[in-house]
């Protein structure tokens, strides 16, 4: 498929199903940030040719990703599958400005985020950026709505408008009954939900998860991605998993499978066709 | 997120009490000791002020420590010193040590002073009034002034008596409380009476007072060149002498303290070395979502500042009730005195010992990869 027609396609399905204002009440200061939204960028990201290799021109050279190409429409739902060792969590954290890649360009909203320093990393992850873990990665030792509110007190926010905002965030989540909470007392299920709304808290322009469902039941696992789902069309939120579960795949519009470092193919769900080799 | 950092410390409750522990006794021990060696110093001090221009002659040999025992120092000799250009006065003491008021070592002796009477002023200073009845007299036998805090001891007032060696003295004044320990827990007699009591011919010291306070270092030279048998110490002596022996002191002290806080410091290391592995995987979420190694460094240091500024204020309270119980138990003879020096001191310390005790696990925490952190197991 030619770039015009690929833009053309996504640009009707940004206009269509995901868009927050028309097919949900979007959350007030949310609505303000998503005025601002993309910064007139077209992909909310663009990866070029990245490539990762661990102790690079050593004896012991890991190549973990080999030159990827990726390009993410706002409001996309991808999946990155692979078996174990095809460099998923790699390009997970390359995109996540967790890491650097060796080479090749990373450019989140329209930033290059490859040659940043770790202090502006940090920053673009504040802004731009939501975490899911498969752990959940929560202080359980603090409740719901402290571990919502500690990614807006990063942030800057007044402990006050931090707390507010998590509720609100909680609230969406239809975690209002457990905000009080410490962590430690929710089933895993509801604890995967307060990272996901620690993961709105920033209003991120993309939403990376590791292996969201991966320590979860198939009922729960259904019902997280169900929120997802719902965050996705409902709220405009951009996700790109990395999953092993075929159950998250369902629920994903574009399926990049990665193999040794590479992507070795791509399948859309309107068509269901191959789209790159 | 100075609420986070006290929500942390509060995770693993008995770790931290323990390592507040150790900065209370760190900085409880700089303060007791702190405050009983400012309590030494403001007493040196105070007595200090009564021989200002003052020259303290004995017998060669004879030392302050010893009370100048085995000087003697004849009438004669006083006429010879009197007579000497430059000088005022000359004034002949004898000390008697009657007891000590308790167990404990360093408490002040109870002591009796023989003096003459119309020189009385010199030794417990002309600003050092009367709080009862008069002072001694010209002619006066058989009687006897006390400091105040001898007359407190032993409840004693005007007309009450005390005893010297099986001998009533009428006590016919007490003397203003004047921070001298000399005099505040001494009575005084009139020094014949004295010397005829102990039995004693010669003084073991006498007080030389110079017409003139500049010249007291140049009239020290004429008697060193005079009596031979003489030597001498002039207030500027002593103050160097007292003055080293308090930094000394003051250094010894401080010290002890010292050591025992950066005892407590190590454990407020410890402590967060400890919570930077235990919470490796929570810093790494820290930073996925928006820390910067500057805030995970500063929470971390605000986290071990906290537990040495909560250590360091318990600290001061109980080192300063502590210096005041040893010294109302001990009967020390210097009140311990806490200044606001000491406190705002020791306080600083204790945060300085947070900070250099948390700094090292701080950068640790500030400077682990994320990636490696949120996959930390």
């Amino acid at each position: 498929m030619s770039k015009k027609k690929a833009a053309k396609r996504a640009g009707a399905r940004k206009r269509g199903a995901c868009t927050g204002k028309k097919n949900g009440p979007a959350l007030k200061w949310q609505e303000k940030h998503r005025a601002r939204a993309h910064r007139g960028h077209k992909y909310i990201l663009e990866i070029e040719d990245a490539k990762k290799f661990y102790n690079p021109g050593k004896h012991n050279e890991v190549r973990a990703l080999r030159g990827i190409s990726l390009k993410v429409l706002p409001c996309e739902f991808i999946s990155i599958v692979g078996p174990s060792g095809s460099g998923k969590t790699t390009l997970l954290d390359i995109i996540g400005t967790l890491l650097k890649p060796t080479s090749g360009k990373v450019i989140l909203d329209g930033i290059n985020t490859s040659r940043m320093s770790q202090s502006t990393r940090a920053r673009v992850r504040r802004g731009k950026i939501g975490f899911v873990f498969q752990q959940y990665n929560l202080i359980n030792t603090f409740t719901a709505t402290e571990n919502v509110s500690l990614a807006l007190r990063i942030g800057g926010h007044s402990k006050h408008d931090s707390e507010k905002k998590a509720e609100e965030l909680l609230k969406m989540v239809g975690l209002e009954h457990r905000m009080k909470q410490k962590t430690s007392l929710l089933s895993g299920g509801e604890q995967q939900r307060v990272a996901i709304a620690r993961a709105l808290a920033n209003d991120p322009k993309i939403i990376l998860a590791d292996e969201p469902t991966g320590n979860l039941d198939t009922k729960t696992s259904k019902m997280v991605l169900e929120l997802m789902k719902w965050l996705n069309i409902e709220k405009g939120y951009t996700f790109v998993v990395v999953t092993h579960d075929p159950e998250v795949t369902k629920y994903s519009r574009r399926i990049v499978y990665l193999k040794d470092g590479a992507i070795i193919k791509e399948l859309r769900k309107t068509d269901h066709r191959v789209v790159k080799i | 997120m100075l609420d986070i950092a006290f929500r942390n410390t509060r995770r693993q409750r008995t770790r931290s009490i323990l390592t507040i522990l150790g900065i209370i006794i760190g900085i409880a021990a700089i303060v007791a000791l702190g405050s009983i060696s400012e309590g030494l110093n403001y007493m040196v001090e105070a007595q200090m002020e009564t021989l200002v221009g003052k020259i303290i002659v004995h017998e060669k040999g004879a030392s302050m420590m010893t009370a100048y025992s085995g000087s003697e120092i004849t009438m004669e000799q006083v006429s010879d010193l009197e007579d000497l250009p430059g000088v005022k006065d000359v004034i002949p003491l004898v000390f008697h040590i009657m007891g000590t008021s308790g167990g404990f070592e360093f408490a002040q002796p109870d002591m009796a002073i023989g003096i003459e009477p119309e020189k009385q002023d010199y030794f417990k200073g002309e600003k050092v009034g009367m709080s009862e009845g008069r002072e001694l007299e010209d002619g006066d036998t058989e009687v006897a002034i006390t400091g105040s805090d001898y007359a407190e001891k032993y409840d004693l007032e005007v007309g009450d008596y005390v005893t010297v060696e099986d001998e009533d003295f009428y006590i016919v004044g007490v003397v203003e409380k004047s921070d001298n320990m000399d005099i505040d827990s001494s009575i005084l007699i009139p020094l014949e009476e004295l010397a005829d009591l102990l039995e004693i011919e010669a003084y073991p010291f006498v007080f030389v007072v110079p017409e003139d306070i500049e010249e007291s270092e140049q009239i020290a030279e004429d008697i060193k060149d005079s009596f031979e048998d003489f030597d001498v110490i002039t207030a500027k002596d002593m103050a160097r002498t007292v003055g080293e022996l308090m930094t000394n002191i003051k250094v010894f002290t401080l010290g002890i303290g010292a050591i025992a806080a950066i005892v407590g410091g190590l454990g407020v290391m410890n402590t967060m070395i400890m919570a930077v592995l235990e919470r490796k995987r929570e810093i790494g979420v820290f930073k996925a979502i928006g820390a910067t190694d500057r805030m995970v460094l500063k929470q971390f240091l605000s986290e071990s500042a906290m537990l040495s500024v909560i250590g360091g204020a318990i600290g001061v309270i109980l080192g300063a009730a502590g210096a005041i119980g040893i010294g109302v138990l001990s009967g020390f003879a210097a009140s311990p005195v806490i200044t606001p020096e000491i406190v705002i001191g020791a306080m600083v310390f204790a945060l300085m010992l947070g900070l250099f005790g948390g700094l090292y696990p701080a950068i640790k925490a500030a400077r682990l990869d994320p990636v490696e952190a949120l996959r930390y197991e």
